[in-house]
């Protein structure tokens, strides 16, 4: 039997932010995890982060998990690898299989931060080979370096399957489409723009009915459902895949929670069966917390913040910080977790489909919602995405509330505002004048900010992108550029490539069009 | 607890076309059987785990349960609360027995 004062169950976001905090604090702590690598799913995500600078804005996810292991190391942190909890015993006991031996563990707290597990559907032929989580997806193409599949099928439109249709996208695969039974895109629009603007189609109301195929997967019938989730006969499509990625959302796994006694509680809003927590992230049980997914499905950047309010709370039950210190450090945890549940994608707005606009009150894109891009009607009623400014000037496509402001940071010339509410849209300083930097380019976490000169040369503008795929083009390339949907509407020529440690692998290509396209080419194909 | 209607031990079992689509991987048990389940008297998720054995293989119910809780809630006429969860135990991962038996040694290393 081995001691540590506190014992965190999963190394992802939230359990090694709790055992940070707690460690800061003077505590002893362990973390364990089942994986080989700790991190949890953050080492999987190759893509920048959304919130604002406390919540680690425009850094890359794997990044964060760098950052995170390295601090829980140099507070004297003790990370368990290989170490899978396989329950919860009286007076906080663990049973832990550490490479494949059994070890005993106490602790006088007990964060379990265990993450969550993806939801699978059935369908005719689900079990072939070629039918996988898209996180399974990430973790092969993020991590081993594998392709999944050539041509896949992304069924889910949350931000999962949004984020996965990018970067397997950037893998070099094919997506064919993305589809979902809802009505509207799950995920922010700047991800399904993101992926619609390199020519995905996106089907929504539309089920998978099955995977085609003797051993594996050859192909996919999709159809159309009605409002029941019912396929309607007669609409089925084939398509063309080798792999059928899942993104139907996430279970939280908390069965240790269940086995150590908490009052659990079925939450469709939380993801399914959830331990009941109170403010403070602190079970029924005495001494144990629970945050992040396991406590109810959110995002990785509320999972930090629960767990230090977990690690700020175990400190002072403990004797290691007084009442104060611990009032301080959860109301500026507690402020910073409000500004990231703000926005319509926010917890308290799961599952709406009543909004129809924006907090400024312009009307939402509904192109956006059925199919994944802004129509140039719908962008008009948005003042920042006026292209009828003379010279080089910003084109920011953020239609959406969502807790976000990196931009108006990036930009040193105070052109982009958008306020101390992150989850405002940015607006456009009239008096600032662009020099054309492109900062706040690589800085838009939804890639959802364009630099449009119509003034470049007689007939012609040029339209700077963020571009993060390979190989990336070169000065002089001629190739094509695609609209908002990914239709090919002219010839474009590529006048400069702007790559630079501070853009973190967001490249800017710069392409000149024909000037009646400077409002309508979003992306360039070679 | 919302009253159980039960029209499946009054009415004959029907089968339905996709009765042999496998719901649960790891056991190979298919909707057919978890249906029949239902029919013969299961009305929880842990009773039809216990009846098939499904959410008792390598995913220990983590891919499948939400999908077999469906079928269930479909079948009876109830909400996912009123059929339940499968209860989470420990081990809450599958442990081969030599883990257990290294733990013996173990002990007898420390001491």
């Amino acid at each position: 039997m081995k001691r540590h004062e506190v014992l965190v169950i999963g190394a992802g976001p939230a359990g090694l932010s709790a055992a940070i905090e707690a460690a800061k604090n003077g505590m002893d702590v362990a973390v364990f995890d089942e994986n080989a690598r700790p991190g949890g799913q953050l080492f999987k995500q190759i893509h920048k982060f959304f919130g604002s600078k406390e919540h680690h804005a425009k850094e890359r996810g794997f990044n964060i998990g760098k950052d995170l292991l390295k601090e829980a190391r140099d507070l004297g942190v003790k990370v368990y690898l290989d170490a899978t909890v396989m329950g919860i015993y009286y007076d906080k006991e663990i049973l832990v299989n550490h490479n494949g031996e059994v070890d005993h563990f106490k602790g006088d707290t007990i964060v379990i931060a265990t993450g969550a597990a993806e939801n699978m559907v059935s369908f005719k032929g689900w079990d072939k080979p070629g039918v996988i989580g898209a996180g399974a997806a990430q973790a092969l193409m993020n991590l081993q370096g594998v392709q999944p599949g050539e041509k896949i099928l992304m069924v889910g439109s949350g931000n999962v399957g949004l984020v996965v249709s990018f970067q397997l996208l950037q893998a070099g695969c094919q997506v064919a489409a993305v589809i979902d039974a809802a009505p509207r895109v799950g995920g922010y629009g700047v991800h399904a723009s993101k992926v619609a603007r390199t020519g995905v189609p996106f089907y929504m109301k539309h089920t998978v009915v099955e995977a085609l195929g003797e051993d594996k997967v050859e192909g996919a019938v999709i159809a159309e459902v009605d409002d029941h989730f019912q396929p309607i006969p007669g609409t089925e499509k084939t398509l063309d895949v080798d792999t059928i990625c899942i993104a139907v959302g996430l279970s939280p796994m908390s069965q240790l929670a269940d086995n150590a006694g908490c009052e659990m509680k079925f939450l469709p809003k939380k993801g399914g069966n959830v331990p009941v927590v109170n403010e403070y992230n602190e079970t029924s049980m005495d001494g144990i917390f629970c945050c992040g997914d396991v406590a109810g499905i959110e995002e990785a950047s509320s999972a930090m913040l629960q767990g230090k309010i977990a690690g700020s709370t175990a400190s002072y039950k403990n004797g290691y910080i007084d009442e104060d210190e611990w009032q301080q450090s959860v109301e500026k945890y507690r402020a910073s977790l409000e500004q990231l549940r703000t926005g319509m994608f926010a917890p308290q707005n799961k599952g709406r489909t009543d909004m129809t606009e924006t907090d400024e009150g312009i009307p939402l894109s509904k192109s956006l919602l059925a199919k994944g891009y802004v129509t140039d009607e719908e962008l008009a009623e948005f003042p920042a995405c006026s292209t009828k400014v003379s010279g080089v000037h910003p084109v920011i496509e953020c239609t959406q509330n969502i807790p976000c402001d990196p931009c108006q940071d990036a930009c040193k010339f105070g052109c982009i505002k958008v306020g101390s509410n992150i989850s405002k849209l940015p607006v456009i300083n009239p008096e600032a004048t662009c020099t054309g930097c492109g900062m706040c380019i690589a800085s838009c976490s939804g890639q959802a900010i364009f630099l449009v000169n119509e003034d470049y040369e007689d007939g012609f503008a040029t339209v700077a992108l963020p571009y993060e795929f390979l190989p990336l083009p070169q000065a002089g390339d001629k190739g094509k550029a695609l609209d908002r949907s990914g239709k090919p509407v002219c010839d474009a020529e590529i006048v400069s490539v702007k790559s630079s440690k501070v853009m973190d692998m967001t490249n800017i290509l710069t392409m000149k069009v024909p000037v009646e396209y400077a409002g309508t080419a979003r992306f360039y194909r070679a | 607890m919302t009253k159980i209607v039960r029209t499946a031990a009054t009415e004959p079992f029907k089968p339905m076309p996709d009765d042999d689509m496998i719901v649960c991987r790891c056991e190979e048990i298919t909707k057919g059987e978890i249906r029949k389940a239902v029919y013969d008297g299961m009305s929880t998720t842990n009773e039809v785990k216990r009846w098939l054995r499904c959410g008792m293989g390598l995913c220990q119910g983590q891919t499948c349960q939400k999908n077999v809780q469906s079928i269930i809630s479909r079948e009876l006429g109830l909400k996912i609360p009123d059929i339940g969860q499968i209860t989470g135990r420990s081990p809450v991962r599958p442990v081969v027995m030599e883990v257990f038996a290294n733990d013996v040694l173990d002990v007898h290393e420390e001491a």
